[in-house]
C-alpha cells in the first residue's frame, strides 16, 4: 500500500465532505488518519490516503478536477514509504491553554520556547473569540514531554511570556491511564 | 479461579448491556476471582469487568491501590456485582485507555466525586464513595456494564472549545 497527504481548503458549504469522499472511494482510495475541520469561513481538509496501486501523483489522473472546479484548493502530496506510521511518542501528556487580549506573536512565543526545549507539540488549535472591539486569542496545544522534563519546568518557561505578552497561561499535565 | 484472555473490540460483547446478577452464588463468586485473576496478571491493569472476559453480568473488580495516581486514595480491592452511581460531582480529565482497545487512547471527561452502591463477595450491601482516579476507574469499568467504551465518551478539544463560545 502507497500513501498520499491530502489537504483540500475551500469556502465552507454542506457538500465538501461528500464530494470528496466520494471521489476516493470510486478511485479506491483507503482514508487512514485524517482531521477536517472549519476555521474562519474555510473548511479544512487533512487526509492521510493509502492505495494498493497508485505510486506517484499522475495516478490520480484528473479525479480532483471537479473539485478545483468548486473552487476547492487541492494538494497532494506523495509519501516516502512509512511516512504514514505514527512513531509512539514516550512521555507524559501536557496541555498548554493561553489567552489574552489579541496581539502579534503569542503563537511563536510559546512554540519558540516548546521546540529549544526539544519539546514535541502533537496538537495545536487556536481560535479568535471576544468581540470585534476586544478580540480574545485563545490558544491550545498539547505536547509531549521527554524524559526529565515536568509540568513545573514548562510552566517556569512561561513565566517570561506571561509578563512579556500579558496572556494567561495554564500548564496541566493530563495523566495517562490503562484501565 | 483462572486468568481468562481479554475480549477485543470488535467482539460484540463490549458493546452489550449486562444483566444484573439475581442470585449471588458461587457461579458469582467464580467470576469475581476470575476476574481479579485476570487484572493481577495483567500486571499494570487497574480494574476488568466481566464483559470484558466475555460474561454478561454486572460484576467488575477495581484495584487503583498499586498504581502511582490511586496510591493515597483508594479502597484498596473491590469486587462489585450490581454496581450503581447513586451520587456524582465535580469533573476530571484524563487520557484514558482500555485494555479491550489496544493502542488508542482518548480524553475523557469524568466525574471527580462518586458514590457507588453494591454488592460485595460476601453479598452484603455497601455504599462508598470514591474520588479522583478510584472514581475513573469504576466509572470506566461501570461503563462496560452497559456496553459503552471510552470511544464513547471522547471529547475533542476542538469542538469543546466550538460549543462554549455560542
Amino acid at each position: 500500500m502507497n500513501h498520499f497527504a491530502l489537504t483540500i481548503v475551500g469556502r465552507d458549504r454542506p457538500g465538501i465532505v461528500s464530494q470528496v469522499t466520494g471521489i476516493l472511494f470510486d478511485l479506491g482510495c483507503n482514508i487512514a488518519d485524517s482531521s477536517c475541520s472549519i476555521l474562519g469561513g474555510q473548511f479544512a481538509m487533512i487526509l492521510i490516503l493509502g492505495h494498493p496501486e497508485f505510486n506517484h501523483r499522475e495516478s490520480f489522473g484528473d479525479a480532483f478536477k471537479p473539485l478545483e472546479e468548486a473552487d476547492l484548493t487541492v494538494a497532494l502530496r506523495v509519501l516516502k514509504p512509512g511516512g504514514e506510521i505514527h512513531q509512539a511518542l514516550e512521555g507524559e501528556i501536557c496541555m498548554v491553554s493561553v489567552y489574552g487580549a489579541d496581539k502579534p506573536g503569542i503563537v511563536y512565543r510559546v512554540a519558540k520556547v516548546m521546540g529549544e526545549n526539544q519539546v514535541n507539540i502533537t496538537d495545536l488549535n487556536t481560535k479568535l473569540v471576544g468581540s470585534a472591539e476586544r478580540p480574545v486569542y485563545v490558544m491550545i496545544l498539547e505536547a509531549v514531554l521527554p524524559a526529565g522534563i515536568s509540568e513545573q519546568d514548562v510552566n517556569a518557561w512561561m513565566d517570561p511570556l506571561r509578563e512579556q505578552l500579558q496572556v494567561d497561561i495554564s500548564v496541566r499535565i493530563i495523566p495517562t491511564v490503562e484501565l | 479461579m483462572a486468568v481468562r484472555s481479554i475480549r477485543l473490540y470488535p467482539d460484540p460483547i463490549l458493546k452489550q448491556v449486562a444483566e444484573a446478577v439475581r442470585v449471588l452464588d458461587e457461579t458469582v463468586v467464580a467470576v469475581i476471582q476470575d476476574l481479579v485473576d485476570t487484572m493481577v496478571d495483567s500486571g499494570h491493569s487497574v480494574g476488568v469487568a466481566a464483559p470484558q472476559i466475555g460474561i454478561l453480568q454486572r460484576v467488575l473488580v477495581v484495584d487503583v491501590s498499586k498504581s502511582k495516581l490511586g496510591k493515597d486514595n483508594n479502597h484498596g480491592l473491590l469486587e462489585m456485582v450490581n454496581p450503581e452511581i447513586i451520587e456524582k460531582s465535580g469533573s476530571r480529565l484524563m487520557r484514558e485507555g482500555c485494555m479491550s482497545v489496544p493502542d488508542y487512547t482518548g480524553n475523557v471527561m469524568r466525574a471527580e466525586h462518586i458514590v457507588v452502591e453494591f454488592t460485595n463477595r460476601a453479598g452484603q450491601l455497601r455504599v462508598i464513595e470514591a474520588n479522583g482516579f478510584e472514581a475513573v476507574a469504576i466509572q470506566h469499568e461501570l461503563d462496560h456494564l452497559d456496553g459503552r467504551l471510552f470511544l464513547d465518551r471522547v471529547s475533542s478539544l476542538k469542538t469543546d472549545l466550538y460549543r462554549r463560545k455560542k
